[in-house]
């Protein structure tokens, strides 16, 4: 058993309404990212023995969805729309401008700072806004959604959000 | 809330007990939906959907509601789901005590006055916003029903038919517009579950999440499983990019598909159900797990529904991000707190489903229909559809049209008057393509329009399916092949990797499309796709088998754009940047340095009045034509034919 830490003690009451074999792996794996941006080792290990299944187990099965982090966020996200709708109104064009003013290679990639990241998002169905990209703060729990944007918009928010500028383009929607 | 009647509530299997039971919450909640309906003072609701958030709902909301508060109006503010007119949004329905609402749109804060002003009695204020009469009568405000967007909508909606009348977060406009009278009725009458079975197979209700398999014989299968531990899921993964009618069932009308689940559980012997939903939608969940935890204490969720002897407990399982988990075996393992991944079949769900147990999936869809199927029979749900497909269903508009967003239609409506009905192709342009049944669909051609109609039979003839209510219109501005290209890198990316010919052959096939993307194809290329194919069709589940179907179609029905982009090397769109030049046309336009300033690779080189593009720095974002349209022009990279001369019908 290893040592209980204080942040042990509090992740295992994060968790502790959890039961074993009862389908209730992805809602703690849920519940420990929303309080913490991630899933941390010791976090798997106390999700494990909570639910009574081997830490290899619940890696494995948190290692399969991309929504689930192993690692700290970024503070700032920049989702990327990779949908149909989006890519018909020069997505492709947006997504490599970003990733150029970011001095990035490809999604996925952080500045070296840690501050800022790049990942690849879904269409959610508001393609009335496309080509668009969702800007959140993951530990503020913030969405905003910027849209029609054109490469030229889609470069000016994206140094903003470089030169640590607040953005003021966009809306609010749920996180 | 109502949820005082759960400790009155007699537990008995006396049906007039139940009926007793059930008189009272619909007294109830009818009370409340009336005053909602016929307001005592004016009422302003703000559209809260996923939707109408991303085009600044809640900014208006707070504009109208802090007019509303300066002015100390005598006017109450609600909220409601958008009708369906996504790209009018926000939309605002302003409702007054005579019972007539108004749709208005788009409501941005600098309208929020007008809205105001109009509600509060200045009649005419917004009628420039004005978009249709949702109910009641108004002299110089056409009805809803009448606006083109719904011209191939039924004359009266049945699906969604509360949407813009309720506020989803209320239960009570739910019952109080008729809803649980369909469940309900089934526990006083005594119906038996069979009995209920037979009333969707006799309404040959099909299953909505693609296949369209009949959603009473599935029943059948988990009803005849053996032991008394059974299943109900809903499959809310709706993961096919385009498509997002599930979400406006969930988000509009959250308790038609929990009573949906209800009847079907009761018609399977099942006690537990589960919805995954999908974690791209926030508010979905949220409004689901609302409406569950609103229903339990109303006594119709939970042990002893309505008093009965039949209880059914329900959950929101919310998802991570992995495509493939909407495949129903691979969603089963997520449920169960494993990788999302697909399984062999038989063994089907019914024999071994969650935790091992027989259980069934359906659709959100397919289940929200029940209630109304039970309540107005099987033969007014024959009223609409076509032989092969029997009913409505929702489907959602996007791409290059003008207006995007969702229509509850009939199977077997016309694709060329739809796409009417959503402005046409914009900026004048082309229709290309009709893209559907998301990523394991297809890529129907533009000249299939005339005749093609929204059911599978009418798609099956160009190798293509309709999928599960995703359109997408394209148009000739950009090049068909960018689909191809995010469809196999999207199909790669979920594969859940068990089997080779899956994500190996989509990485291939992903290889293939960017290097022709980049001027590089090659003569082999056409051959080395349909080996692909081939392949691809031997993997395990759907995902894989169905992957190669829009790169078959490219094929098939657009072969010679596919053949000038690959061996000529030619983008007639100019669309895809390792084949389009960007090139200084006029150096002294006056927008020039802007276009320098913009650029994120420095690609100008040169010094004022002289500047030129460094054809090696760009990465054809197309910034610079955007801000300094005069000054740059795309061209054709001058490039070679794949190696051999292409000989006509090659
Ligand atoms: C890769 C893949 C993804 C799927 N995604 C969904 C989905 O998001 N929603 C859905 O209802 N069905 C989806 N399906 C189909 C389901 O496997 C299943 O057939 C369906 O949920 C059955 O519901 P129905 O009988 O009500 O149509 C998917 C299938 C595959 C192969
Ligand atoms: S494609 Fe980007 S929002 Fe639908």
């Amino acid at each position: 058993m290893p040592l209980e830490t204080e942040a042990r003690a509090e992740l295992r009451a994060l968790v502790a309404d959890f039961a074993p074999n009862d389908g209730q792996l992805m809602a703690a794996l849920h519940r420990v990212q929303h309080r913490y941006g991630y899933i941390s080792r010791e976090a798997l290990e106390v999700v494990a023995e909570q639910l009574e299944m081997f830490p290899a187990h619940v890696y494995g099965a948190a290692s399969f969805y991309d929504e689930f982090r192993l690692e700290p966020p970024a503070s700032t996200t920049i989702r990327w729309c990779s949908g149909p709708a989006c890519r018909l109104e020069n997505g492709n064009g947006i997504r490599d401008a970003m990733l150029a003013v970011l001095g990035f290679d490809d999604l996925g990639e952080r500045t070296d700072d840690g501050r800022i990241e790049m990942v690849n998002g879904q269409c959610n169905g508001t393609c009335e806004q496309a080509p668009l990209v969702w800007v959140e703060r993951p530990f503020e729990h913030e969405r905003r959604v910027v849209g029609k944007l054109t490469a030229a918009e889609a470069i000016r928010i994206t140094r903003e959000i470089r030169d640590g500028e607040s953005i003021d383009g966009g809306h609010e929607t749920v996180f | 809330m109502v949820n005082r009647l759960m400790g009155g509530m007699k537990l008995s299997s006396d049906t007039a007990q139940i009926q007793g039971n059930f008189s009272q919450i619909r007294e109830d909640a009818t009370t409340v939906y009336e005053r909602w309906r016929k307001p005592q003072r004016p009422r302003i609701d703000v559209a809260i959907d996923t939707s109408s958030l991303a085009n600044g709902a809640l900014a208006t909301s707070n504009a109208i509601e802090q007019i509303a508060n300066d002015r100390n109006a005598a006017i109450d503010l609600g909220q409601n789901h958008g009708y369906g007119m996504q790209w009018l949004q926000p939309l605002v329905t302003v409702t007054w005590p005579n019972g007539t609402s108004v749709i208005y749109g788009p409501v941005n804060p600098d309208d929020a006055a007008l809205i105001v002003d109009e509600a509060t009695g200045r009649s005419g204020a917004a009628s420039a916003l004005a978009i249709g009469v949702l109910s009641g009568e108004h002299t110089e405000i056409p009805s809803i029903r009448e606006h083109p967007f719904f011209a191939q909508e039924p004359e009266q909606r049945r699906l969604i038919a509360r949407i813009g009348l309720t506020d989803p977060e209320v239960m009570e406009h739910y019952i109080g517009s008729g809803g649980w009278a369909a469940f309900a009725r089934v526990l006083y009458r005594g119906m038996q579950p069979d009995g209920v079975r037979q009333e969707l197979i006799d309404g040959a209700h099909g299953g909505r999440g693609g296949g369209g398999f009949p959603a009473g014989v599935k029943w059948n299968f988990l009803a005849g499983a053996p032991g008394d531990e059974h299943y109900m899921v809903c499959n809310a993964d709706e993961g096919d990019p385009g498509a997002w009618v599930n979400r406006v069932v969930m988000e509009g009308d959250p308790h038609l598909l929990i009573e949906g689940m209800a009847i079907a559980a009761f018609a399977t012997s099942s006690k537990r159900g589960f919805i995954y939903i999908r974690e791209e939608y926030p508010l979905a969940v949220e409004r689901m797990e609302q409406a569950i935890r609103h229903a339990e204490a109303a006594g119709l969720l939970g042990d002893n529904i309505l008093g009965s002897e039949f209880s059914f407990q329900l959950e929101v399982v919310k998802g991570a991000g992995s495509y493939v988990c909407g495949e129903e075996t691979g969603l089963l393992s997520s449920i169960q707190g494993q990788r999302g991944q697909p399984r062999i079949r038989p063994p089907f769900p019914a024999a071994v489903g969650v935790f091992m147990k027989p259980s069934n999936v359906n659709n959100v869809e397919t289940f929200s229909h029940v209630p109304l199927i039970l309540q107005n029979g099987h033969e007014w749900y024959r009223e609409y559809g076509t032989e092969a497909m029997v009913g409505t269903r929702l489907f959602s508009f996007s791409g290059d049209i003008p207006n995007t967003g969702f229509m509850e239609l009939p199977f077997g409506a016309p694709m060329q008057e739809i796409l009417s009905a959503c402005g046409g192709v914009s900026d004048g342009a082309e229709l290309k393509a009709i893209h559907s049944g998301g990523p394991l669909g297809s890529l129907v051609p533009a000249s299939a329009m005339p005749t093609l109609t929204l059911e599978n039979n009418s798609f099956t003839p160009y190798d293509a399916m309709m999928g599960s209510g995703g359109i997408v219109f394209v148009s000739d501005r950009t090049h068909l092949v960018i689909l191809n290209e995010f469809i196999s890198e999207f199909v790669e990316e979920e594969s859940c990797g068990r089997c080779t010919t899956c994500h190996g052959g989509n990485q291939r096939m992903t290889e293939i499309f960017r290097r022709i993307m980049n001027g590089d194809g090659r003569r082999a290329d056409a051959a080395n796709l349909k080996l692909i194919d081939d392949m691809l069709q031997q993997s395990n589940c759907v995902h894989g088998q169905f992957s190669p179907k829009p790169m078959r179609n490219l094929l098939q029905h657009f072969r010679e754009d596919y053949e000038e982009l690959a061996l000529q090397r030619r983008d007639p769109t100019l669309t895809l940047p390792g084949m389009t030049k960007f090139r200084v046309a006029n150096p002294r336009d006056s927008k020039i340095e802007d276009a320098v300033a913009i650029c994120p690779v420095n690609a100008f080189q040169g010094s004022v009045g002289a500047r030129s593009i460094n054809d090696d720095a760009c990465i054809g974002c197309g910034a610079c034509t955007e801000v300094a349209p005069g000054a740059i022009v795309r061209e054709p990279k001058q490039l070679e034919a794949a190696s051999m001369p292409v000989s006509a019908g090659s």
